[in-house]
C-alpha cells in the first residue's frame, strides 16, 4: 500500500513537472504514433524504412528535413510522379487519405517529424495548420 | 557448465530438426498402379495444377519453370495499400536468403492483371531488386489466376469494392515442394511465420524424393 501511494506521488510529481503545453504535445505524439501505425506503416513500415525502391523511407529522409511543411498535404492528397528521397528516385503513386480530419493529420505530422528525420523537427501548430488550409484551397 | 548446456541445447535442436517433416496439404486418394506385373496401391497427393502465365518480361511461364524445384507463391497487386508492402518486405527477406541457390524459386502473382501490365510488373520487379529469374512476377487472365489461387494454392483472391484498393486477398506465402505439392502456408505479414518458412525451405531441400 505504501509503495502504491509512493508511486502515485511520483506520478503526480512527474505530471506537475510538465507544463500544460508539454502534456498536450505528449498526447498528440502518442495519438500520432497510433494513427501512423493505422494509416501509414503498411507501406512505409513500422520503422519508417520504406520498401526497396518502391516506397520511400521516412527514416533519416532528407525529403522530410527539406520539405516538412509539405507533409500535411501529402497525407491528405497523396502524391503522383517522381520524388527524390536521399538521392534515389521513387515513382509509385501514394494514395491520399480523405478520411483523416485536420487534427489527426497534424498529429501524424508531429509524430513523423519528431521520429524519423535525422534531427527531430518541431514546427509551430500555426504553420502546420496553415499548410493544411493552403493545400485544401489549391486542391492538389 | 554453461557451455555444456549450450552444446546440449544445440544438439537437441539439431536432433529435433532432423525429424521434422512438413505436412502435405489437400485431398489424397489411394490408387492402384501396375508395376512389373503386380498391382500396387499407393497414395496420390493433391498437386498444384499445370498453368500458363506471363512473367514481367512477357515470357510464357508454365509449371515447367518450377519442375523439380521448391518454390514459394503469393498473390498481390502493385497498387495495394494494405498488406502487400509488408508481404513484399518479407518476401524480400526470403529472396535474400535463397538468392543464388537454384533449388528455389519465388512466384508473385498479380490479382489485378488489368492494371498491372507487364511493363509495370517489370518496373516493380526491378525496383524490388529482384533479378527477375529466381523471383518472378506473373500475370495472366484474371479468372485463371483466381482459380489457380483458390484451387492450386488454397489462397483467396477476388475483387471487393469495400476493401481499400478494391481487392480482398490472403497474405499467405505458399510453400510448394519438388513434386508440386503444397507443404506449408505462412502469414506473409508476420515476420515470425516467415522465419519459419525460411527454415522449412531447407527441410524440403534436404528431403529425399
Amino acid at each position: 500500500m505504501r509503495i502504491l501511494s509512493l508511486l502515485a506521488l511520483a506520478f503526480m510529481c512527474v505530471f506537475a513537472a510538465c507544463s500544460d503545453s508539454e502534456l498536450v504535445s505528449m498526447k498528440q505524439l502518442s495519438s500520432g504514433a497510433k494513427l501512423y501505425e493505422q494509416h501509414c506503416s503498411n507501406c512505409h513500415q513500422a520503422d519508417g524504412s520504406g520498401l526497396a525502391l518502391l516506397i520511400p523511407p521516412l527514416q533519416q529522409a532528407d525529403y522530410l528535413t527539406n520539405n516538412a511543411l509539405l507533409l500535411p498535404c501529402l497525407i491528405r492528397n497523396g502524391a503522383v510522379g517522381a520524388m527524390e528521397v536521399n538521392g534515389k528516385i521513387y515513382n509509385q503513386k501514394m494514395p491520399g487519405n480523405g478520411k483523416l480530419n485536420d487534427a489527426e493529420i497534424l498529429d501524424i505530422c508531429r509524430f513523423v517529424l519528431q521520429k524519423f528525420p535525422e534531427k527531430p523537427i518541431s514546427l509551430e501548430d500555426e504553420s502546420l495548420t496553415l499548410a493544411l488550409q493552403k493545400c485544401d484551397s489549391v486542391g492538389n | 557448465m554453461k557451455n555444456t548446456i549450450l552444446v546440449f541445447a544445440c544438439l537437441l535442436v539439431w536432433a529435433c530438426n532432423q525429424n521434422k517433416t512438413l505436412p502435405i496439404y489437400g485431398e489424397r486418394s489411394l490408387q492402384t498402379f501396375e508395376k512389373e506385373g503386380k498391382s500396387i496401391i499407393d497414395t496420390v497427393y493433391a498437386t498444384v495444377p499445370p498453368f500458363v502465365l506471363l512473367n514481367q518480361n512477357g515470357d510464357t511461364v508454365t509449371e515447367a519453370l518450377v519442375k523439380g524445384k521448391i518454390y514459394v507463391a503469393d498473390f498481390f497487386f502493385t497498387t495495394c495499400p494494405t498488406i502487400c508492402p509488408i508481404m513484399k518486405k518479407e518476401m524480400l527477406r526470403v529472396y535474400q536468403k535463397i538468392k543464388g541457390d537454384e533449388n528455389f524459386v519465388l512466384l508473385s502473382h498479380t490479382i489485378d492483371p488489368d492494371y498491372d501490365s507487364i511493363p509495370l510488373l517489370k518496373d516493380y520487379c526491378n525496383r524490388l531488386g529482384s533479378d527477375g529469374k529466381q523471383w518472378q512476377f506473373l500475370t495472366g487472365q484474371r479468372e485463371v489466376i483466381y482459380e489457380l489461387a483458390e484451387k492450386g494454392y488454397y489462397a483467396t483472391a477476388m475483387p471487393d469494392s469495400t476493401e481499400p484498393g478494391g481487392y480482398v486477398h490472403s497474405g499467405g506465402f505458399i510453400l510448394v515442394d519438388k513434386q508440386s505439392r503444397v507443404r506449408g502456408i505462412y502469414n506473409g505479414t508476420d515476420a515470425k511465420e516467415v522465419d519459419q518458412l525460411m527454415e522449412d525451405l531447407f527441410i524440403l531441400k534436404a528431403e529425399k524424393e
